[in-house]
């Protein structure tokens, strides 16, 4: 049987999307073994963040809400380690607040490992400087519990520890809080604006992930948010702003490349979409059999 | 780094490509055994942290034995809850589901309508002109105040689309279409970079990369002779 | 007593009651009953988390019949009845800031659950290679327009097309935005209507009611 030859435009309308797949890992691998160092421009919805972060004050007492799953952390990571780094380094009180149990394995990577030896620099401490509350947020009437009567709804910190006697005595109620900061992949955001924001009219900022960006612009807005970090992109921006750099620039080759990838197999799709697949069907629909 | 460290690295990076494996098209005892790993542990967390979380199981235990009687009733009507499962006394479980969608129903509503209704309706519909901001403010809230009602306006369906309706109608769905273009981009970018954030966990410090690169070609290898011997399939769990 | 828990007329009243609880003090200062509201809210917080009791019983119920009738699969289920009491026994017995519990958690639980998201990342590079075509000018609007966005978002495009972002961010801020905020007035009229009829007694589904009437 003669095998009938495959022509450059059937091929881009018909081959095995698994070298999609393929190609997008060598892609996002390829420039991490072999770093390229592309350039990047600060957007005005980072400056924002940025200002907003920068006018704390020391001593100012700082909602950290991580809502987010331990792949969320993933892509809010760069947002979230320079941020924390402005906050460290600012001198404000940070209650960090977990809304999804794995916020738990987040926490550990992030104050035992990625913040660690920053934290020494500046000798900013657990139990004066931060604390970690845990999974205070399971759901929204936990959230609403926790902020209406806080010193009787959190007593204790993520590992049971008693909480009196630390800069939390001063939070009665979402009011005392001076701003939220909050990390979300929108899963188990349980109510922040709704009960806080909304209630107590306490300012909040929030990086979400590039699915809930949409959701997120449209609070700011309505100036529901003051601020809003897009994603990877924001952190990778925020990164060069404070000159800190780290995961997000590093990300920010293989997420160039990645992209570029998308936009030329839309352009081949199309191209094998009107070369081969339309004439195809037309020949189908006036072939006499 | 301890041994324990050490292995908890090695074996997260060939179960995670262990997890890629569904990516090949087939079932593959791989991509079964990583699927099963996850949901276990997964369960396990959740119920560790349903029972250590603030207002959590062990919270409501640990304040009934300092005399705290509120938690009586949460103890009484989160067991009534376990009822659902048994279809003949299931009817049992209709009050602690009564109780909790009430509270839920009045927290929510009560905020709802003014974050995602008034105040988004209020942010459309705002001066258009405002002199100090100029005229991309002008094109930027005029843009967005037909969009919203040229799209709502598509979604009418009560009545027959005719008319100046069928125009708005008409200019919504093509504003729609073009929004949904750029929506898809900004999910896309998320997608993306959860799988960038990723790969890079397990590409820095540098010393992982042999293994990533070592478990991402033994995981491949594996999965080509399990199906050119036609055991990938059979030995999956579905 | 099963007539209470079977009356469709005071199972509506508990939730009509308890809603009223929480919606009134939000508009009118009422102190005591603010307090209780709290309480309530509280009590709400707690029966909420016992309901994971159920979902670890249905998943044992499930693998059960999977490793009873030797389906497909079975040996897995073993293996996940396993893992997960080990872990849950792990997690109560030396508590989830044990070495154990932890290396667990960093082992299985945080690789697989980046991977099962990543994989949304191969999907939609492949879904929008297949589908993305022209078809129609509403096709090739939202072609240019994700094309756009996409180019932009790159922050390599910065250097060589840097006349692209205000194009690009008046397609995400502007029309994004206002989709977005279409769809959640709209989403949020048609739970108020929802909500109305659940408290009405037109919808009492949730409540096991139209089962027994069928």
């Amino acid at each position: 049987m003669v095998e009938k030859k495959v022509s450059l435009l059937q091929w881009m309308a018909t081959y095995d999307q698994r070298w999609v797949y393929l190609i997008l890992f060598l892609v996002v691998l390829g420039p991490m073994v072999s770093p390229i160092g592309m350039p990047i421009s600060v957007s005005a919805s980072t400056r924002n963040w940025y200002e907003k972060v920068t006018a704390l004050k020391k001593g100012d007492i700082v909602l950290d809400s991580w809502s987010t799953e331990y792949s969320g952390y993933m892509e809010l990571k760069p947002g979230l380690l320079a941020t924390h780094r402005m906050l460290i380094n600012k001198g404000v009180k940070l209650f960090v607040c977990l809304g999804h149990p794995e916020g738990f394995a987040v926490a550990n990577v992030v104050f035992e490992e990625e913040l660690k030896s920053y934290m020494d620099k500046h000798n900013y401490k657990y139990g004066v400087d931060y604390i970690i509350l845990g999974y205070v947020f399971p759901n929204v009437a936990s959230t609403i519990a926790a902020v209406t009567n806080f010193q009787d709804a959190v007593k204790t910190d993520w590992k049971g520890v008693s909480i009196k006697g630390t800069f939390l005595d001063r939070i009665k109620t979402g009011a005392d809080i001076t701003m939220i900061v909050d990390f979300t992949t929108g899963a188990g955001n349980p109510g922040l604006i709704d009960h806080i924001v909304l209630r107590f009219g306490t300012p909040m900022i929030q990086n979400p992930i590039g699915v809930s960006l949409p959701g997120a612009l449209a609070n700011l807005d309505a100036k529901l948010l003051q601020a809003v970090l897009a994603s990877a992109r924001g952190g990778a921006e925020l990164e060069y702003l404070i000159r800190e750099p780290g995961p997000g620039l590093i990300m920010m080759d293989a997420f160039s490349l990645g992209h570029y990838m998308v936009i030329i197999f839309i352009i081949i799709g199309n191209i094998g979409y009107f070369g081969w697949t339309k004439r195809e069907r037309a020949r189908e629909r006036t072939t006499i059999r | 780094m301890d041994l324990l460290t050490y292995l908890s690295v090695v074996l997260a990076i060939f179960i995670a490509f262990c997890g890629f494996t569904t990516l090949y098209g087939k079932g593959n005892p791989l991509y079964s055994w990583a699927e099963f790993s996850y949901l276990a542990t997964a369960t396990a967390m959740s119920v560790m942290w349903s029972w250590t979380a603030t207002f959590g199981v062990r919270y409501a235990i640990q304040g009934l034995i300092r005399g705290e009687l509120i938690w009586v009733p949460a103890i009484i009507l989160g067991i009534l809850m376990w009822f659902r499962v048994y279809p003949k006394y299931s009817y049992l479980s209709r009050v602690s589901i009564a109780f909790t969608m009430g509270i839920a129903l009045g927290w929510g509503l009560r905020t709802s309508i003014f974050t995602s209704f008034i105040r988004q309706i209020s942010a459309t519909i705002v001066n258009l002109w405002v002199p100090e901001y100029g005229i991309m403010y002008f094109i930027a809230r005029t843009t967005i105040a037909v969009s919203i009602i040229t799209m709502m306006s598509f979604f009418i369906y009560t009545t027959e689309i005719k008319g100046p309706h069928l125009w708005s109608a008409t200019i919504g769905e093509y504003i729609m279409y073009t929004a949904f273009g750029a929506v898809f981009a900004q999910t896309f970018m998320g997608r993306l970079s959860l799988f960038v954030g990723h790969m890079q966990d397990y590409m820095f410090p540098v010393w992982k990369q042999p293994y990533t690169i070592g478990a991402a070609l033994l995981v491949f290898v594996i999965l080509l002779a399990l199906d050119k011997k036609g055991l990938a399939q059979k030995l999956a769990a579905a | 007593m099963s007539w209470f828990f079977k009356s469709k007329q005071i199972q509506l009243s508990i939730l009509v009651f308890f809603f009223l609880v929480g919606f009134v003090p939000y508009f009118f200062k009422m102190p005591p009953v603010e307090d209780f509201a709290n309480n309530l809210t509280r009590i709400a917080a707690v029966v909420g988390n016992f309901t994971i009791v159920i979902a670890v019983y249905s998943q044992w119920r499930r693998s059960l019949r999977f490793i009873r009738e030797k389906r497909k699969g079975w040996a897995y289920h073993i293996y996940l009845l396993i893992l997960m009491s080990m872990m849950i026994i792990i997690g109560f017995t030396l508590g989830e800031h044990h070495t154990a519990y932890k290396w667990l958690v960093s082992t299985i639980v945080t690789p697989l659950s980046s991977v099962f998201y990543g994989i949304l990342a191969f999907y939609m590079s492949s879904a929008c290679a297949r589908a993305f075509r022209a078809r129609s000018p509403k096709a090739a609007f939202l072609i240019i327009a994700g094309c756009i966005v996409l180019l932009y978002q790159a922050p390599l495009t910065g250097a060589f097309l840097p006349g692209i972002e205000p194009y690009s961010l008046f397609l995400t801020d502007n029309l994004g935005m206002a989709l977005s905020r279409m769809f959640a007035i709209a989403i949020v009229t048609g739970a108020i209507i929802l909500n109305m009829r659940m408290l009405l007694g037109r919808e009492l589904a949730f409540l096991g009611f139209a089962r027994e009437e069928s």
